[in-house]
């Protein structure tokens, strides 16, 4: 090897370690696993109660609705903190990593309209019939905080902000354009985005983990 | 330019892997270096000692709950560091123009 290619080599070295240090998945291929299962489970349960042959025999009421919601990111935070524990157990990290805190800190902001939107729905707004706006909130704002990331994160989870931001933002131009849309469209966006989304961006990861290996950096 | 004129200290294989995490971030623990050079405690510990008493790194001890060694860049150390890169990348340049 001559000294071009042993600085090159060097030069490459450092360059990924000092990337690796800096990235920070907010969102990890298990938790989206767990997230997206869990969401398309919640998105058929609801879209199958209506059916008189089915246990409940009505259509679910829009708190219900948001109740099931709330439960689903609930159940996928928890599991989200038993992977980061299990992760930092194993490694000997902190629990709450540097890159952790970054991405929480870029995150907050995001969540406060709608975590106040959704404290109205449960109070008032779910007297109007606005599940739509209510998901769309929801969907908008998630991908704002994923984009949020963006400049720490790997470019598959700045995708996965970008789909659920577009997605969110096309949904109100859709509903005013098409005249009738059926009662389920909240629903059928929730078991897209949160379900659909979450499981490809799972898939993907897992895919790109593999086809990488785990190449160690003095290598 | 070739590689007589780099640091021979900072240029072994996982001292310049040491450098490079430490000048990412403002700190790190013991712990999380050893995760992420999946080094062994004897050897980082050796590594982190011949960078310290060059004045390299700083080393703080603390008590979180447990005790915590975290170690970080010295103005000295973020200057050894730059100059070592400056020289590389002037290597690759200077093959690259012949």
């Amino acid at each position: 090897m001559n000294d071009r290619s042993r600085a090159e080599e060097d030069l490459r070295v450092i360059r990924t370690l000092m990337e690796r240090a800096t990235t920070y998945r907010a969102i990890s291929a298990p938790t989206a696993l767990v997230g997206g299962t869990l969401s398309v489970m919640s998105a058929a349960l609801i879209q199958l109660s209506g059916y008189p042959e089915s246990s409940l025999g009505r259509v679910i009421r829009p708190h219900e609705f948001a109740f099931i919601w709330i439960d689903v990111l609930v159940l996928t935070v928890i599991a989200n903190a038993f992977f980061v524990w299990r992760e930092a157990k194993s490694s000997g990290r902190p629990f709450i990593s540097s890159g952790m805190g970054l991405a929480l800190r870029a995150i907050a902001p995001n969540l406060i309209v709608p975590a106040l939107f959704t404290i109205w729905f449960l109070k008032v707004g779910f007297l109007g019939a606005v599940e739509l706006e209510l998901v769309v909130i929801w969907v908008v704002f998630y991908g704002l905080a994923l984009l949020s990331t963006a400049l720490f994160a790997p470019r598959s989870l700045a995708i996965l902000g970008w789909a659920f931001l577009l997605t969110g933002v096309s949904v109100p131009v859709v509903a005013n354009a098409v005249e009738g849309l059926p009662d389920d469209v909240p629903n059928v966006v929730m078991g897209l985005t949160f379900g659909l989304y979450h499981l490809i961006y799972a898939a993907c990861v897992w895919s790109r983990k593999r086809d990488a290996g785990e190449q160690p950096v003095d290598e | 330019m070739d590689f007589d004129k780099l640091d021979k200290i900072i240029h072994e294989k996982w001292r310049l892997a040491i450098m490079a995490l430490l000048a990412s971030r403002r700190s790190w623990s013991f712990q999380e270096l050893k995760a992420e050079l999946k080094m062994s405690d004897g050897n980082l510990i050796t590594h982190m000692r011949t960078l310290h008493k060059l004045g390299l790194i700083s080393v703080t001890k603390e008590m979180r709950g447990r005790p915590q060694t975290s170690y970080a860049l010295t103005a000295k150390g973020r200057a050894s560091f730059r100059d070592h890169v400056a020289v590389l990348e002037q290597i690759v340049k200077q093959w690259k123009n012949k």
